[in-house]
């Protein structure tokens, strides 16, 4: 074009149709915009950022064939592991935000931040539904000389060597056990296992004295009779559950409560209005599906539904506690305050 | 007992769970034969597929391809010497040797008759002792898998080639590379500099599939003009004679598989390890060297990781604790129809334990019937020229690593370990031992780490516990045996005898 029209007439020229082309554009890209309206056009993929076989993975495998009879497409779940589940979160904060990359998040990116592993964590996501918590349980063998969580928690304070299992800092386990540490001012030895089901395990073994897991791996160990359950890591009784909460023995707890680790389907932010509220629609119809009851109740699963702001200050409540617990006991590299994290408020 | 019999009979009443053992035990070969798939992957890729099945329909595939994956392996670790599973490593050993000779018809042969025969002892034993066996495993201390994991770690003496040096330079490299990631005690980055996909660590499938497949393929373009042995195909079925001369050694390896698979957190690749080094061990007169084409050297690991099999679903059935990487997905379906695998499985739901007993015996005999009939256009494959077979394996390959985890990055891992190992093979230093190394390396680092927890990091405690635990001590005792039989002096005193 430039080649033809060399002189300052037909350059202006040119901009004017260079203004047209761009109007042509802009309506192109609105007529495109109204295209994804028709969401879902395509096959969404999801990314589960734990391996197959863990309790991430049962609870996106369970809910999303029932979603995405909803959506009206399939939803192509892979597992993509690795860093704590960084992995698979950077990967989907990094696709565009068109909704076709879903994320089946657990608490985990809440400590990516302090744990100096990565900088992308939920705050580049939004919460489409969280659908399950996962409460932490204190349990011990069954033939274990503590028969109530007081037992436990006076033999610890008189100074006796009480082995825990722990699934690394910033797993649920090791969590708790530092808040129950912080709480009475005592310390645990704490040994590490590959995740929750290997410390039953060595529970079970007798290789190590007590254990607090989450109840999606211990409620059918308990309700057996393999392990015993001293206390519920929160400030009431779980349905069907015999064991006590924490707060029945000691009040101490109730500022760090609620705490527990959740499991969400989460899209990136700006994801456009329409696809979200099609994804959402879709997966709250799942899990208000009888289908998905059954396979909560058998798991020990304590469903969230939790949408919106309410997803999000469940997800901040978890961070708040979760690093500065981990700060507090040393194990974490950078100090939440460096990230506007706030210290648990007492309720 | 009569109500037992009727649930074991289930399978064989529903013609559809018949059909679905059958195909899945044959795609089960197919996806075990290829490097990078595996049996975990297909099992987690079914439990979708099968959402809206019967979970008896879901349960007979899986286990169809679970027995199925595990004998495929075998299939291209004998005929190109790349091993399609982390089990059949040791199975290459002396399988490819043989294909080499015209005999790889013989060795698939007697490696399906010998596979069905172990599957069936794993499954004998689950059925009669599995409450046993899982009280049992539970009293393996983290001590106790530091010790299983030093164990394996002597196989370098076995599949190390010639040079001792070479061959511990190799498994060291590879434990070296096992822990780069996060360390699974503290959470700290080791050796990741900074990068989010170095904190992942290196998958041991991605480094196999790299250090075994692309490697040998490179390796083996250097004598593309070389004709292919022609195989005999005339003695498929080994004869009476064969199989009951090598019963003793079948049973002992593949009770050993079922012991190993029945231990939490080890499956069939650890079980084949073993047995490859306590066989090349224990057998005085094999029938050609180790490493040679040993009829023993194909036996012993591929009748311990079938064992295995029945192995892993002892501690599953009876405590909901998987023995393995496949039971611990078999369980998660289970949750996800609606069942409570765990100690109440056998009270709530019985009729899962013997539906499960039946389901692998109809698998079993689907294996002998398969196997034997492949084994013709299997043999065949080693007929086709180099040029076109590599080039396939180079593109599994890819296809594979992508598939364990999605990763574009562990395609240039797997591409890079193929021509590392290209290199070491080249300057004499068997690829084998590194692999060992990146498999047993986390094994050895975290149950060592824990052992040292569990003694207050005390060095007395520590050492203590090596002679207290009973477990432990007849395996410390088992180990200084092994290093003490290499000994001149014990081979004098044994020679002497």
């Amino acid at each position: 074009m430039r080649k033809r029209h060399p002189n300052k007439y037909t350059n202006m020229k040119g901009m004017r149709r260079m203004k047209k082309l761009c109007v042509a554009l802009l309506l192109l890209s609105v007529m495109t915009g109204s295209a994804i309206a028709a969401y879902p056009e395509k096959n969404p993929q999801g990314y589960i950022m734990w391996g197959a076989g863990g309790a991430m993975d049962n609870v996106a495998r369970a809910i999303t064939p029932i979603a995405q009879q909803h959506l009206g497409k399939t939803i192509i779940l892979q597992n993509k592991t690795g860093a704590t589940g960084a992995i698979a979160t950077t990967f989907v904060a990094n696709q565009p935000a068109d909704g076709y990359s879903l994320l089946f998040g657990a608490e985990n990116p809440n400590l990516y931040k302090v744990a100096g592993l990565s900088q992308i964590d939920y705050d580049q996501l939004d919460p489409v539904l969280l659908m399950m918590a996962n409460v932490g349980v204190v349990v011990v063998a069954k033939d274990s000389p503590y028969k109530t969580y007081k037992d436990f928690i006076d033999a610890a304070m008189s100074g006796k060597t009480i082995s825990v299992g722990s699934t690394g800092p910033g797993g649920l386990a090791f969590v708790a056990t530092t808040m129950i540490e912080k709480i009475h001012g005592m310390k645990f030895n704490k040994i590490q296992f590959d995740g929750e089901g290997p410390c039953i395990t060595a529970l079970m073994g007798g290789h190590i004295d007590a254990v607090a897991v989450g109840l999606l791996a211990a409620a059918n160990f308990i309700k057996s009779g393999s392990v015993r359950g001293l206390a519920m890591i929160s400030t009431e009784r779980i349905p069907g559950m015999d064991v006590p909460a924490v707060t029945e023995a000691y009040k101490e707890y109730g500022p760090y409560l609620p705490w527990g680790a959740f499991f969400g389907v989460f899209v990136r932010k700006e994801t456009p209005k329409e696809a979200f509220d099609a994804l959402q629609a879709a997966y709250l119809k799942a899990y208000e599906d009888p289908k998905f009851d059954e396979f909560a109740k058998s798991m020990g699963g304590v469903k969230l539904g939790l949408t919106g702001d309410k997803a999000r200050a469940y997800i901040k409540q978890n961070q708040s506690v979760s690093a500065w617990l981990l700060y507090d006991a040393g194990g974490a590299k950078f100090s939440p305050a460096d990230f506007g994290i706030p210290r648990p408020q007492s309720k | 007992m009569a109500q037992n019999l009727q649930y074991f009979l289930i399978p064989f009443l529903q013609p559809e769970m018949m059909l679905l053992i059958w195909v899945g035990v044959f795609a089960g070969i197919w996806v075990g034969a290829i490097p990078g798939l595996s049996v975990t992957m297909a099992a987690s890729l079914l439990i979708s597929f099968t959402f809206s099945w019967d979970i008896n329909s879901a349960l007979a595939l899986i286990c169809g391809v679970f027995v199925g994956g595990v004998y495929g392996g075998a299939i291209t670790a004998i005929l190109i010497n790349i091993p399609g599973a982390p089990a059949a490593i040791a199975t290459a050993m002396d399988g490819y040797p043989l294909a080499q000779m015209g005999e790889a018809g013989k060795a698939i042969g007697l490696c399906t008759t010998v596979s069905v025969f172990a599957s069936f002892v794993g499954i004998v034993v689950l059925a009669v002792a599995a409450p046993v066996i899982a009280n049992f495993s539970l009293k393996f201390a983290p001590r106790d898998f530091f010790l299983l994991a030093v164990m394996g770690l002597l196989l370098i003496g076995s599949i190390g080639g010639g040079d001792p040096i070479k061959g511990i330079t190799a498994g060291a490299v590879g434990v070296l590379l096992s822990m780069v990631g996060m360390d699974p005690s503290t959470g700290e980055l080791r050796y990741t500099f900074g990068n989010l996909y170095l904190m992942a660590g290196i998958s041991f499938v991605t480094a196999m599939i790299g250090l075994f497949g692309v490697s040998e393929a490179l390796t083996q373009f250097r004598s593309s003009g070389m004709k292919s042995p022609k195989q005999n195909l005339d003695r498929i079925i080994p004869s009476w004679a064969t199989f009951l001369k090598y019963l003793p050694l079948s049973l002992r390896s593949a009770l050993l598989g079922v012991f190993i698979g029945a231990l939490p957190g080890t499956g069939g690749d650890v079980a084949a390890l073993l047995a490859y080094d306590q066989a090349k061990r224990s057998t005085k007169h094999p029938s050609r060297p180790f490493g040679k084409g040993a009829l023993e050297g194909i036996i012993a690991p591929e009748t311990a990781n079938k064992g295995a099999i029945g192995g892993a679903f002892i501690p599953m059935l009876t405590l909901g604790i998987p023995g393995d990487a496949v039971t611990a997905i078999i369980i998660g379906a289970l949750f996800i129809h609606g069942l409570k695998p765990g100690p109440m499985l056998m009270i709530e739901t019985p009729h899962l334990f013997w539906m499960i007993v039946s389901c692998l015996s109809i698998a079993s005999v689907a294996l002998m019937v398969l196997g034997l009939i492949s084994v013709k256009p299997f043999a065949k494959i080693i007929e086709i020229p180099k040029e076109i077979v590599m080039p396939v394996v180079i593109i599994l390959s890819v296809i594979g690593t992508y598939a364990i985890q999605n990763s574009v990055v562990d395609i240039f891992y797997m591409i890079g370990f193929g021509i590392i190992g290209y290199f070491l093979r080249l300057y004499g230093y068997a690829t084998g031992p590194m692999v060992l190394g990146l498999i047993l390396g986390p094994m050895l680092d975290a149950n060592y780490r824990r052992t040292m927890q569990g003694a207050e990091n005390q060095i007395l405690p520590f050492l203590q516990g090596f002679v207290t635990s009973p477990i432990s001590l007849f395996l410390t005792l088992s180990i200084v045996f092994l290093l003490f039989s290499q000994t001149a002096t014990y081979r004098r005193w044994r020679g002497l005898e």
